[in-house]
């Protein structure tokens, strides 16, 4: 087993009776990549003060590669330990040169001049960070970002092997974040170790090799991206409805929030979504983002919309992968379908393994066909049955395309009209 | 820059050099610079050179040279004690007058004058002048450690109460006592270098030159309180420890300046920031040019209140003030439009 490079031991820090950290208990070990996540207050800028030692433990302890903290001197903790503050601002105006050789401190004596190697050191993180030729420019003439890069190569002259950055890419745009965030993982190859507060919980799962998620001041989960990024856990701790989804180009969780219902509106009415084959995703995010009660089915288990539907938690109707959808299946699906004030149909093949769900769509009380746009694939079907079945069902269902159909329900216009349609049809 | 930062060092050191001169020579009785010279070159080794005559000789080296040596030290202790300020708080505002470190020591050597303790032991004044500055510091220091944080507002505030609660025992104190003189009250409330002699100049020497030159081992501090005191500590700084002592060695030059002259206003706030602009905030050379300059100001506004007038002299904390007070304004009135950005810092 490695050494820990820090290690905290059931530290607590109170102000005033107040704990603001409370009992936390992490390590951290070289080559570790450690996002600290939570919501605002949550403790991680405090943890982090803790760690650098800006603050004393009222209870526990801190480790420093095995040794107590707090009896290692200040100047060779600094040789250790790194950190990037919140703060990105001078009162006075330094050449950005002068801020990064401030970075050598820790290495040089009272009467020690910065020697030719110093100064080659903070050129070289310099332009490492991409900001070659900024060395006489000065520091609060810079953008903000551009500031956040010169402190964080300051950390890089200090060449020590834990850092610590507190929010470091607060003032950065898309690019530089990702940027900043490779950088640091690269020194993580170096058998360094990087402690980020992060808010971005997208950037954190996409480059934290783990993540300790902090709420009110004590570790609420820790361990791997997908095993803290659980919507479950997220909904608690940020207090607010999340969805987490995988990119499905890069592969990395993306954490959405959910907006809360409209204050005021009514009881949502129920709708179901006949999908599959990815051909219900859209959908279904809208209609949660939206805060309809949902369900869906009947899908094959490891359908991509099934899985979706998992994730959300929406009760569906599932049926074994490549299996054909039976009476007794169809049985226990009508009651979602007659429960729903609204069925959509997506727009998916169909072929014997699913013709089921066009029998289904016909008890809908109901139904509105989504028609596929025209960049999708256009409604296909493998079998004579299905055609007819659908050709039935298009004779008394409503047409919409996605963006109206998404305007109706987001306004809730649709139910209204929806209502008169069948008082008009009650009449004839 | 760099450049710029050559030509300024230099041209304050020929500009003091000119000033020391013809202060050597201005006053009630004219002296011409040349006998000055003389003097300068005969003390420097050239004996070959002839000394002026005896009663120019008397004069400069019994009154201009102690006054002269005077407003050197004074000057420069007064910039550097605000540059060690200004520095250490991240605040252009700050100064050892506007903090009230100028009043605590003066407040210390007027209880010394007016107790009598002052007969007793020539040393009392400039000790309680300490006494007093520490005091100041101390409240500041008190005020602005408030929980790890140091709010640059409060300081300047609570600087201000301070600075005008010790005024205000000072003239209280000048008032009661029974050796109430109008040129006392003047002197401890407003400054001045008439009447300087050797022995109050050579008096605070021992304790004044060390103070300043410890204060040069701190420049690199000084640059990284710039980055904030979490920083500093981060990079292993003792920052606590480091204001303590860049804090108490102000107050000592501070107050052992005030003993030679009284609390001279604005040197403290106005050097460090002009030059600051001048030459950049890096401490390394602003400190020594700080030091040159504020010799330099405090020797010309000097100067300038011995020839104005003659035969009667403006005392010098009355020229800084005049000087002074509307180049504060002009800070305070550029805060308000621009914030901190307005001074070219952030």
């Amino acid at each position: 087993m490695t050494k820990d490079l820090i290690a905290t031991r059931s530290v607590s820090f109170s102000v005033a009776e107040r704990r603001i950290i409370d009992a936390v208990s992490i390590s951290v070990k070289r080559g570790e990549f450690v996002g600290l996540i939570g919501p605002n207050g949550a403790g991680k800028t405090t943890l982090l003060r803790l760690l650098i030692g800006v603050l004393a433990a009222t209870e526990g302890e801190i480790f420093l590669e095995e040794r107590p903290l707090k009896d290692i001197r200040l100047r060779e903790r600094a040789r250790r330990v790194s950190y990037l503050s919140q703060d990105a601002s001078t009162v006075f105006p330094y050449p950005v040169l002068d801020i990064l050789l401030m970075g050598r401190y820790p290495f040089l004596g009272r009467f020690r001049r910065e020697s030719e190697s110093d100064l080659e050191k903070a050129r070289r993180a310099l332009s490492y960070v991409g900001l070659s030729g900024f060395e006489d420019r000065y520091f609060n003439e810079l953008s903000g970002g551009e500031r956040q890069l010169v402190l964080f190569a300051k950390v890089l002259v200090q060449e020590t092997d834990l850092l610590l950055l507190d929010e470091p890419t607060s003032n950065l745009d898309i690019k530089h974040q990702n940027q900043f965030f490779s950088m640091a993982c690269e020194l993580t190859r170096e058998k360094k170790a990087v402690v980020a507060a992060v808010h971005n919980l997208n950037i954190a799962s996409q480059y934290c090799t783990r993540l300790i998620l902090l709420h009110q001041g004590r570790v609420a989960a820790e361990g791997k991206p997908q095993d803290v990024l659980r919507s479950e856990l997220l909904d608690l701790v940020y207090e607010t409805k999340t969805v987490v989804t995988r990119n499905a180009s890069t592969g990395a969780l993306v954490v959405n929030v959910v907006p809360r219902k409209p204050a005021g509106s009514y009881p949502m009415p129920r709708v179901h979504v006949i999908g599959g084959a990815g051909s219900g995703i859209n959908l279904t995010r809208e209609l949660v983002r939206l805060g309809y009660p949902l369900s869906g089915g009947i899908a094959h288990e490891y359908d991509a919309d099934q899985k979706l539907w998992q994730s959300l938690e929406v009760p569906s109707r599932v049926i074994g992968a490549f299996s054909h959808i039976t009476p007794s299946d169809l049985e226990k699906a009508y009651r979602m379908v007659e429960e729903a004030e609204l069925t959509i149909l997506c727009s998916f093949p169909v072929g014997p393994g699913n013709e089921g769900n066009l029998e289904l769509a016909g008890r809908a009380g109901r139904l509105v066909i989504l028609e596929a746009g025209p960049q999708e694939e256009p409604r296909t079907f493998f079998s004579e049955k299905a055609r007819q079945a659908f050709a039935s069902l298009a004779g008394i269902a409503e047409h919409m395309d996605y963006g109206r159909l998404c305007e109706g329900l987001e306004s809730g216009k649709i139910f209204e009209t929806g209502a008169k349609k069948t008082e008009m049809e009650s009449q004839t | 820059m760099r450049k710029r930062k050559i030509a300024v060092l230099l041209l304050l050191i020929v500009l003091l050099f000119i000033v020391v001169v013809l202060s050597a020579g201005s006053g009630a009785v004219r002296v011409p610079p040349v006998s000055f010279l003389r003097l300068l070159l005969h003390g420097l080794g050239f004996r070959s050179i002839e000394l002026p005559p005896e009663m120019q000789l008397n004069i400069i080296l019994h009154i201009r040279l102690p006054r002269i040596l005077a407003a050197l030290l004074v000057g420069s202790a007064l910039a550097l004690g605000g540059v060690a300020m200004q520095g250490l708080f991240r605040n252009p505002m700050a100064s050892p007058d506007i903090l009230g470190v100028s009043t605590g020591g003066s407040l210390g050597a007027v209880i010394a004058v007016n107790t009598g303790l002052f007969a007793l032991n020539v040393f009392f004044p400039p000790l309680l002048a300490i006494a007093g500055a520490l005091l100041a510091s101390g409240l500041i220091y008190l005020i602005s450690s408030y929980k790890g944080r140091t709010s640059l507002l409060f300081v300047v505030l609570a600087g201000l109460a301070i600075s005008s609660l010790f005024n205000g025992l000072v003239s209280a104190i000048l008032l009661f006592s029974q050796q109430y003189e109008v040129s006392q009250f003047i002197f401890w409330t407003m400054g001045g270098l008439e009447g300087r002699m050797w022995k109050h100049v050579l008096l605070p020497l021992p304790v004044l030159l060390p103070g300043m030159a410890v204060l040069f081992l701190f420049t690199r501090e000084l640059n990284i309180f710039a980055l904030g005191e979490e920083s500093a500590l981060s990079l292993g700084m003792h920052v606590e420890r480091t204001k303590r002592i860049i804090l108490a060695i102000t107050a000592v030059i501070t107050g052992m300046a005030i003993s030679i002259s009284g609390p001279v206003g604005f040197v403290g706030l106005l050097i460090p920031h002009l030059f600051r602009m001048l030459i950049g905030p890096d401490h390394r050379l602003l400190l020594p040019v700080s030091a040159i300059g504020g010799a330099l100001f405090l020797l010309t506004s000097d100067l300038i209140g011995r020839v104005l007038i003659p035969p009667f002299e403006i005392r010098v904390g009355i020229i800084t003030a005049v000087l002074g007070s509307p180049y504060f304004l002009y800070l305070i009135i550029r805060f308000q439009r621009k914030g901190l950005r307005g001074f070219g810092y952030d």
